[in-house]
């Protein structure tokens, strides 16, 4: 899955590149969270703004990245667009995961 | 108002599935559904589709997934069909839990839910090797459909 990753102080920003998070992306979604947080990275905000599909396959792999962090730690949401957004709350996971409208906002409410 | 019918048939590689995600969103839109009732019928068709990939046929390519889509003036039906291993019958899905316990929280199986939540009708069938998973979304809704 093409990701752009940069660094912001503590918070690791993760960036779709690809407009589709699905069945064939998200395993490699999940590896690429996995090397973050092994490089101890805790705090990671995953920008959707250029995403208009996801299924539960992608949700899934989100909350698996999210469940890496363990107790310590945070993934949020930025950017999800109205399709989007309809999904996290059709599954209820608006409920786990913080939803910010702007990737500077998420990185503000992480940054400690 | 438009209305029709179409097979689409891809393989049993998840790889494709876009292919049938992009023209039933195109569809749901010109019938029209508003943008996120036609994503969400995307999802659910999507959904059934990759079950059937990764159930039917264990992953395994070189099998072909049906998508017969039916339009009229009062529903949108999409048939997913396939004829590998026929799914067994259950309840209908609940996706609970707890929003402060992050370790437990659900991964996998909401594709199901996400079918029922979204769809009005779900029903699957299976006779003489071929498995069908017939969504029915209904477009005249009353009221307690939302």
């Amino acid at each position: 899955m093409r990701l752009e990753i940069k660094k912001l102080g503590r918070v690791t920003v993760v960036r779709s590149l690809e407009s589709r998070m699905d069945a064939k992306v998200a395993v490699d979604f999940k590896m690429e969270i996995s090397r973050i947080v092994e490089d101890d990275n805790r705090w990671i905000v995953f920008d959707v703004k250029d995403i208009v599909f996801i299924d539960s396959s992608g949700l899934g792999a989100i909350v698996s990245s999210l469940k890496m962090l363990g107790d310590e730690g945070d993934l949020v949401i930025a950017g999800a667009g109205e399709t989007v957004l309809s999904l996290f709350k059709l599954t209820r996971m608006d409920r786990v995961f913080q939803m910010f409208p702007t990737e500077k906002e998420a990185v503000e409410s992480l940054a400690g | 108002m438009i209305a029709g019918k179409i097979k689409l048939i891809i393989d049993s590689d998840l790889s494709h599935v876009f292919l049938v995600g992009f023209s039933v969103n195109r569809i749901c839109l010109e019938i029209p559904l508003s943008e996120v009732e036609a994503y969400q019928v995307e999802v659910c068709v999507v959904e059934a589709v990759n079950n059937t990939i990764k159930h039917a046929y264990g992953n395994e390519k070189g099998h072909e997934v049906e998508v017969l889509i039916d339009l009229d003036t009062e529903r949108i039906t999409f048939q997913i069909c396939d004829t590998g291993v026929a799914m067994k019958a259950g309840k209908k899905p609940s996706l609970e839990f707890d929003p402060d316990d992050r370790e437990n929280f659900p991964e996998g199986g909401m594709g199901l839910f996400i079918m029922h939540e979204v769809m009005d009708e779900v029903s699957y069938s299976s006779s003489r090797g071929r498995n069908v998973l017939a969504l029915t979304r209904h477009l005249v809704r009353n009221s307690s459909e939302g």
